[in-house]
């Protein structure tokens, strides 16, 4: 297992922080290389995501499930499902705190990857799992700071270029914040 | 120079390998180029998870997939009482998994379909919901109270498999409290993989309509095989014909029988059509049977002055989630007690402590005998420690701990009994071949300058040819191996044998065996083997046993059929059978040497002219069992180069002095030689099979597990002493693996050697360029 953790603060009111990241529409295309994005219930959406790890290149389909824990201020994602004989099993923890001026968003999150994308991307697979976890926050942030303080719910997503372009700014941005453990 | 297979005598001549024509035009015949009609494609699904339980697996996807005729589960095989099989060393293993897995990669469903591609692509349909459950990777830590218990399965509730010993506790404990000298070393040897060319696959063919199964296989054991499956599957074993063709490499990866053989069988008889799989290089390397993987404590007690007295080895061996150690059934940790090597130990004590783990099942005999590199090496290698502790010569160490040629019949202090060998001498010519003195001085020269050369010998003896029945079975079966001759009338001989090449060249030394022994060229005889329903039963080829054993029967067949052509020839000659003397190359009159008649007029009278009261026809079968084992020794030397700037080592030279006894063929022993050095030079500097926290296998496939290509590997110089076996019949011991055995500890001993400047007494394998240039980094060498 793998643990990535990080923070960044947001000048966007908690309470606004806490519905976009509750709000399966919103956070599904925060998930880096998404292809199709399906919200089952309000908690649950299910993703079809490219991946591409060393040698390996293919589709993974992704169940994510919401679990909120302590309602504005904390909330887990597991995210688990695979591809090409391969497994992924995260679970992303929230914390969100109030800061002068914004939102203090900590996340945290344990990585299990299984299967030939795990042993073909060999030394790869470190930094790949890392960056993209990071991605998630990244686009998180990026997704925030562009949406219009008032309107939260019916915001949508950015055009794709813009938003690949505003992933990168987003992930060397977030860069700094963040710290990776690898657990024993 | 190859000699032409047409003269007569051939036996210790460099005779051309008679399957080289077939082999290197691409004419050989492998189990893919096995083609049937209707057959169809099997592909096995994998478990990304190396420890996990599997809650439900929906193949419906998959069964609705294009071209895809059957997939089986382990529910399916469940209800033939197939889910599970007998590994070959007295465990089960799972041959699809039923409520959970145990390493990655292990087999979960199968699916069949009309091509390949169609049975991969559906394979990727089949939905396995997991539970991923705790993974102990480290076998020390399965050895821990915390650790979970892996098979659940088992009575025992326990990671432990087996806790073995041999030697004398007390003796050895006696000696090392009173021993002025004791040193002490860990030495790791990496788990491996043999990784031959051609990976594991089978054709099964099971004909509804004479029920009868027809397996072709990648396998150096088919009989034990067939018998295996007999027991596994129910089948009669004479409705079996088990047939390994061309084989592209074994090196004891190919003893064990694999879940996908089953698999295809079962598909087999199910759908009533052929059933072809073959394994991508992923699946060989990550669940098919590893080597080694040996965690092992060596401690010798000496005198001052070298004289060993004592050795105490402790050994953690990984054997994975399922036992399937290919050692004889009485021998958990092999033949790993030959550790006390070629030196006099007055005691010795060994234990090893088998460990399952979440890793592939295995601890086959890699181009070895049963654990014997593993021997090998951590006794040439803690012998250096020594030599470094005593600042004494390694050579002259060596040379004072030899077992005295006066002294074999030798018994080890673990029991062996070493038939012969003259170790100084082997020792000797290989130091004298390669300069040693002037080698040494050269290094003296080069370290005043900052240099770093190093030169590592490695004296070691194997225990190979398993083996005597009384002692060596493997689930039951003794040890033996076979021969049947068969003289045609115009003097020409099929001979098949119970054992099973790989490439060691059988189809020519065996068949100057037999044209020694009966007077005929190599042309004369066609070698058979593989085929369960022509050859005569035996064990298989591993563990440098075909030569002691088969070449032992090959021999002693040919002379049961000299025995009755010599009546033939008495009755030809006209005179009595006392009167017959055989030269070599024909039966003549003692006392008359013009009147002769040879090998070729005897084989056809045998069918035209015989005499009264005898059995026309001339064949004979022998089943040879070995009295002993034969103990193959070698000196090796290797000279190493280090690069300052990058850590990498260049072997400079290489010389392996091998004492295999009696040669057969000058020309197929080099080349044995080459290979196993090669080989030994991959595990020493490139083979290492890692894995993460998780249990993900970190090296499934030829960019992460190296093999050397030419380019890579380094000149092989060779030579030889010949102390023939006392008790074989034509003095062989067999001699594929001794340069795999030997070589890693001179690869190892050089290196260290280079570096004992800087109190470097050991290193583990494999000898990356990162780690040798951390230690230089480490002392201020480079930057």
């Amino acid at each position: 297992m793998r643990t990535y953790q990080g923070e960044f603060t947001i000048e966007k009111p908690r309470s606004q922080v806490w519905a976009f990241v509750t709000d399966p529409h919103r956070m599904g295309p925060c998930i880096p290389d998404l292809i199709e994005l399906n919200v089952e219930s309000e908690n649950r959406f299910r993703t079809l995501v490219k991946v591409g790890i060393g040698p390996v290149r293919g589709k993974f389909d992704l169940t994510s499930e919401l679990t909120v824990e302590e309602p504005g201020r904390t909330a887990s994602l597991s995210i688990r499902g695979g591809g090409m004989g391969s497994g992924v099993d995260m679970k992303a923890a929230m914390e969100l705190s109030d800061t002068s001026g914004g939102t203090v968003l900590k996340w945290r999150c344990d990585t299990v990857i299984s299967g030939p994308i795990a042993s073909l991307g060999g030394r790869l697979i470190d930094g790949e799992a890392r960056k993209i976890t990071e991605k998630v926050f990244a686009n998180l942030k990026a997704a925030l700071l562009s949406a219009a303080d008032e309107d939260v719910a019916e915001e949508a997503p950015a055009a794709e270029g813009d938003e690949s372009a505003a992933d990168e700014a987003a992930a060397a941005e977030a860069e700094e914040g963040t710290t990776a453990v690898k657990d024993v | 120079m190859a000699l032409r297979q047409t003269e007569l005598r051939p036996l210790g001549k460099p005779v051309g390998r008679k399957e080289d024509p077939r082999l290197i035009r691409g004419k050989g015949r492998y189990v893919d180029d096995i083609m049937l009609p209707n057959m169809l494609h099997l592909c096995v699904v994998r478990s990304p998870y190396a420890h996990a339980r599997i809650r439900r697996i929906d193949a419906s996807a998959a069964l609705a997939a294009p071209g895809v005729k059957l997939v089986l589960t382990g529910e399916d095989l469940a209800k033939m009482n197939l889910a599970w099989m007998p590994t070959l060393a007295g465990d089960r293993q799972m041959v699809l998994a039923t409520d959970k897995v145990l390493f990655q990669y292990q087999e979960v469903a199968a699916v069949v379909a009309e091509t390949r591609a169609q049975a991969e692509d559906a394979a990727q349909l089949i939905e396995v919901d997991y539970e991923p459950l705790p993974v102990v990777v480290d076998p020390f830590y399965a050895l821990t109270p915390e650790a979970p218990i892996l098979r659940d399965d088992k009575e025992k509730k326990s990671n432990l498999i087996f806790h073995w010993e041999a030697g004398d506790r007390e003796e050895t404990e006696a000696i090392f409290r009173e021993a002025p000298v004791v040193v002490k070393q860990d030495v790791r040897f990496p788990r491996v993989h043999p990784s031959p060319l051609e990976p594991c696959g089978c054709v099964a063919d099971y004909d509804t309509a004479r029920s009868k199964l027809t397996f072709y296989v990648t396998s150096q054991a088919p009989h034990a095989h067939r018998t295996v499956l007999a027991l596994v599957s129910g089948l009669p074993e004479h409705q079996i014909h088990v047939i390994s063709p061309d084989v592209g490499g074994g090196f004891g990866n190919k003893v064990p029988v694999y879940p996908g053989y089953v698999c295809a069988i079962v598909a087999s008889l199910k759908l009533g059509v052929p059933v072809k799989w073959i394994e991508t290089r992923t699946e060989n390397i990550a669940s098919t049977h590893f080597a080694r993987d040996y965690h092992m404590t060596a401690e010798i007690a000496a005198r001052e002055d070298g004289k060993v007295l004592a050795l105490r080895v402790k050994t953690v061996a990984d054997h994975g989630a399922f036992d399937g150690a290919a050692d004889p059934s009485k021998f958990p940790a092999g033949l790993f007690s030959i550790v006390s090597g070629s030196y006099d130990f007055k005691a010795a004590f060994v234990e090893v402590d088998g460990v399952h783990t979440n890793k592939p099942p295995g601890g086959v005999a890699y181009r070895c005998s049963f654990r014997v590199t593993e021997a090998a090496y951590l006794i040439e290698r803690v012998m250096d420690v020594l030599a470094q502790r005593l600042k004494m010569d390694p050579a002259e160490l060596r040379l004072r701990n030899f077992i005295r040629k006066e002294q074999f019949p030798y018994r080890s202090p673990t029991g062996w009994v070493y038939d012969s060998g003259d170790y100084e001498k082997t020792l000797r010519l290989a130091l004298e071949r390669i300069d040693y003195e002037e080698l040494r001085k050269e290094q003296a020269e080069r370290r005043a300058r900052g240099e770093f050369m190093g030169i590592g010998i490695s004296t070691f003896t194997e225990v190979v040819g398993a083996g005597p029945g009384h002692t060596f079975d493997i689930l039951g079966l003794k040890m033996f191996d076979s021969a049947q001759i068969r003289v045609h009338p115009t003097g020409k001989v099929i001979a098949r044998l119970g054992v099973r090449h790989q490439g060691q060249g059988h189809e020519t030394t065996f068949a100057q065996i037999i044209a020694e022994e009966l007077g005929l060229s190599v042309d004369d005889v066609l070698i058979e083997e593989g085929d369960t329903d022509t050859a005569p039963y035996g064990l298989g080829t591993y563990a440098s046993r075909s030569t002691p054993t088969a070449g032992g029967a090959a021999a002693l067949c040919a002379r049961r059929i000299r025995q009755k052509a010599r009546k033939i020839a008495a009755h030809l000659l006209e005179v009595g059978e006392d009167d017959v003397v055989w030269d070599g190359t024909a039966f003549s009159v003692q006392g008359l040497p013009g009147r002769s008649v040879t090998m070729k007029d005897v084989a056809f009278a045998a069918y035209t002219n015989v005499p009264e009261g005898l059995e026309p026809g001339l064949e004979a079968s022998y089943y040879y069992d070995p009295p002993n084992l034969t103990f193959p020794n070698g000196a090796y030397i290797a000279v190493v180069d280090i690069d300052k700037g990058t850590g990498a080592v260049k072997v400079r030279r290489f010389l392996a002095v091998d004492d295999c006894g009696t040669v057969i063929n000058p020309m197929i022993v080099d080349g044995q030689v080459h290979g196993g050095l090669t080989e030994g030079f991959a595990i020493a500097f490139m083979q290492d099979i890692p894995y993460d926290a998780d249990g993900n296998c970190l090296a499934p496939n030829w960019m992460d597990y190296l093999v050397p290509t030419s380019l890579d590997t380094p000149h092989w110089e060779t030579d030889r002493t010949v102390t023939p076996s006392p008790h074989h019949p034509i003095g062989a011991k067999g001699v594929g693996e001794s340069p795999n055995v030997g070589s890693p500890a001179a690869f190892v001993n050089a290196v260290v050697d280079a570096l004992s400047p800087l109190g470097v007494e050991h290193i583990d394998m494999p000898i990356y360029p990162w780690k040798v240039w951390s230690i230089l980094r480490a002392h201020g060498v480079t930057e």
